[in-house]
């Protein structure tokens, strides 16, 4: 695997941006100060900055309800991120979306979204405009393995093949739809066995392991760039805190036994002790690339709670595209 | 009559790693599985066998078989520490053994029965192929495989009639714990274990081989096309990559030959031992494995000490010359 010591410190970095982003959001959303839902991405940053390493702004992706951590990896901006949630009219969707709706077109993130089984056709969407215009770009597609009953993820499956567009299919295969366990929601437990059924390859990775998602990711990224069609990437992952925010709704669905286990594979720990073996990353180094991050974070929330409400004339605003204004 | 029960560990996660990106792997999904473990139980209990034991795995591939099939037999689940890893697989080949099982049944590729190998060392084995591109394990109908598993269980057979023992590499990592390889150890210039299967050359170092087989695909070919070598053949093949002594273009993945720059070439001989050193990756039949650190050193050796591996058509052939399928008229019934 060619990986630069930069890269290395990258994926890192992108990690950790993830995890303090949503602990922070979560302590907002316990304390009050955050309103309505948030579904945080804790346990599973390893998917998103694997993945999203490989990309371009040029390169897309769809994202889920759990979307936060696929921005951040994206290189959004926090400052519009938390404003978002704070529901402030700075925020990514001037206020109006929260948390489940973020997008940024300029770093070609087609939104999160609140609908399980949404984002695959939008994104073959997006990759066959790539691919008619003649463009190398790749469309990635997050989706979970909830997402994969959904009519929606077959459809779009069935079409990218078909039209051997440039997307890559990532599966981040927590093990639960909300709060069913995949045993109770679908037959089989490796979602990328489906890929098969609709003509392309599909394939498992670690999506606790940074580096065996990187590697996975960056070939079936290549794959989608040269031509040759789209692919499944089965990650198999873990959200680390409930469905719904930290705590979560008191639902039991699930042993404290299990997140426990999980917990001992944290992508960030695990990362981080490869990193010290090979002498690129010390505790302090760590530790300081946290505090940068938490100060970058620290100054979006304070830019947030100073922001103010959308005005309440702007409620119609946005909602219509008015014939001939579209972009 | 009975030697014992039939162990059952068939592996979920065979046959969907990267080679389906980068090579040309095929998906080998799980029902398929499900269906053979199916058809593996009815032809050992058509040979005579009604008891089994077997790995329970996260995506109860035997629980899935086993339900509502009409096989007069039981089945019993042995105790594993459930990671959802090759230490299950392991673990419960260490149960089969104290269990008394006659014959494990395995369901994956090389990796898969290499971590039944660190559990019971020389297992009796019946290894059906459901990897990437197995050397250790054969292509084989689970029908038929499951049969000439039940002659086994069930003593019609001898063990030693239906089984020979293979070789393995013994792997030692210095300080710390020993290792195997069925087919294949060999040392990567590589930092990481990332997607784990090997599909690339130019990390490739050393290579010892149990077998050299021309007609595989992975590193056994990369041997095999310059010197054969079976199972059945005293010790062992050592290959240093590098420049000096030519190119073999071998087939490392399935669809993907590759030149590979040979140094040297040459036998080892039975206990021999080849010493590696780190920086680098040990990959233990097919898999990135074990890192070694800079300056740790590794030593690798050929044994005939691995698995007694059932070879499914002698055994059915023997099954034939004895009559052991054949009844007399209206004698059927009696026979079960």
């Amino acid at each position: 695997m060619d990986i630069s010591n930069d890269t290395l410190l990258d994926l890192h970095h992108r990690m950790v941006r993830i995890r303090l982003f949503e602990e922070e959001a979560g302590k907002l959303q316990e304390s009050g100060k955050v309103p309505g839902a948030l579904h945080l991405y804790v346990g599973e940053e390893a998917v998103a900055a694997g993945v999203m390493s490989h990309l371009s702004a040029e390169d897309q992706i769809t994202s889920t309800h759990r979307g936060h951590g696929h921005l951040v990896a994206k290189g959004g901006d926090l400052r519009k991120m938390y404003a978002e949630l704070y529901g402030r009219s700075t925020g990514y969707c001037k206020g109006k979306g929260g948390s489940m709706h973020i997008s940024d077109l300029d770093l070609g993130m087609l939104g999160a979204n609140g609908i399980v089984g949404a984002g695959p056709p939008i994104a073959i969407g997006a990759a066959f405009s790539n691919k008619y215009r003649g463009t190398d770009r790749v469309t990635i597609c997050f989706f979970g393995d909830g997402a994969s009953n959904e009519g929606t993820f077959h459809e779009a499956a069935n079409m990218a093949a078909l039209f051997k567009l440039p997307v890559v299919f990532v599966c981040e295969n927590n093990g639960f739809g909300e709060f069913t366990s995949q045993a109770r929601h679908q037959a089989i437990k490796d979602v990328a066995d489906r890929a098969a059924g609709y003509g392309m390859p599909g394939i498992i990775t670690d999506g606790m392991d940074v580096l065996a998602v990187y590697e996975a990711a960056g070939e079936a990224i290549a794959r989608a760039r040269r031509g040759a069609g789209p692919s499944l990437l089965e990650c198999k992952t873990y959200r680390f805190f409930d469905h719904v925010g930290v705590r979560g709704m008191g639902v039991v669905y699930r042993e404290d036994a299990e997140v426990l286990e999980w917990r001992k594979r944290d992508p960030i720990t695990l990362f981080e002790s490869r990193l010290e073996e090979m002498g690129l990353l010390t505790t302090e180094a760590a530790a300081q690339v946290r505090e940068r991050i938490l100060f970058e974070i620290r100054e979006a929330i304070a830019f947030a709670e100073a922001s103010p409400f959308p005005a309440e004339g702007a409620l119609m605003e946005d909602i219509y595209t008015v014939r001939g204004a579209a972009r | 009559m009975a030697r014992g029960p039939i162990g059952i560990i068939a592996n979920p996660a065979s046959g969907k790693d990267i080679r389906r990106l980068v090579a040309h792997a095929s998906v080998f999904d799980n029902q398929e599985k499900v269906n053979i473990i199916r058809r593996t139980v009815l032809g050992a209990v058509a040979a005579g066998c009604d008891e089994f034991l077997y790995l329970h795995d996260g995506h109860a591939l035997v629980l899935n078989a086993i339900d509502g099939l009409d096989a007069d037999a039981t089945f019993t689940e042995v105790e594993t520490p459930g990671t959802a890893s090759a230490l299950d697989s392991e673990r419960a080949a260490a149960r089969m053994r104290e269990a008394g099982a006659a014959v494990i049944v395995t369901l994956g590729g090389d990796g898969t029965n290499r971590a039944v190998a660190r559990g019971w060392e020389d297992a009796p084995l019946v290894a059906i192929s459901t990897g990437t591109n197995n050397v250790f394990p054969r292509m084989v109908e689970g029908t038929v495989a499951g049969a000439a598993a039940g002659l086994v269980a069930s003593g019609k057979l001898a063990l030693a009639d239906a089984a020979r023992q293979c070789k393995l590499v013994r792997v030692e990592v210095e300080g710390e714990r020993d290792d195997l390889a069925l087919i294949d150890a060999v040392l990567l210039d590589e930092p990481f274990v990332g997607a784990r299967a090997i599909w690339t050359t130019r990390v490739l170092r050393t290579m010892v081989l149990t077998r050299a087989d021309p007609a595989a695909v992975g590193m056994s070919a990369v041997g095999g096309l310059l010197h054969t070598l079976t199972d059945a053949d005293d010790g062992g093949l050592v290959v240093q990559v590098g420049p000096g002594g030519g190119t073999v273009v071998a087939p490392i993945a399935p669809g993907l030959f590759e030149p590979v720059p040979i140094a040297e070439v040459r036998s080892l001989a039975w206990g021999e031992r080849v010493e590696v050193a780190g920086p680098g990756i040990l990959a233990l039949d097919g898999e990135r494995e074990r890192r070694l650190l800079r300056g740790q050193r590794a030593w690798l050796r050929v044994e005939r000490s691995g698995p007694w591996v059932v070879d499914v058509a002698r055994t059915m052939r023997l099954a034939a010359c004895r009559g052991l399928f054949r009844f007399e008229a209206g004698g059927v019934d009696d026979a079960n």
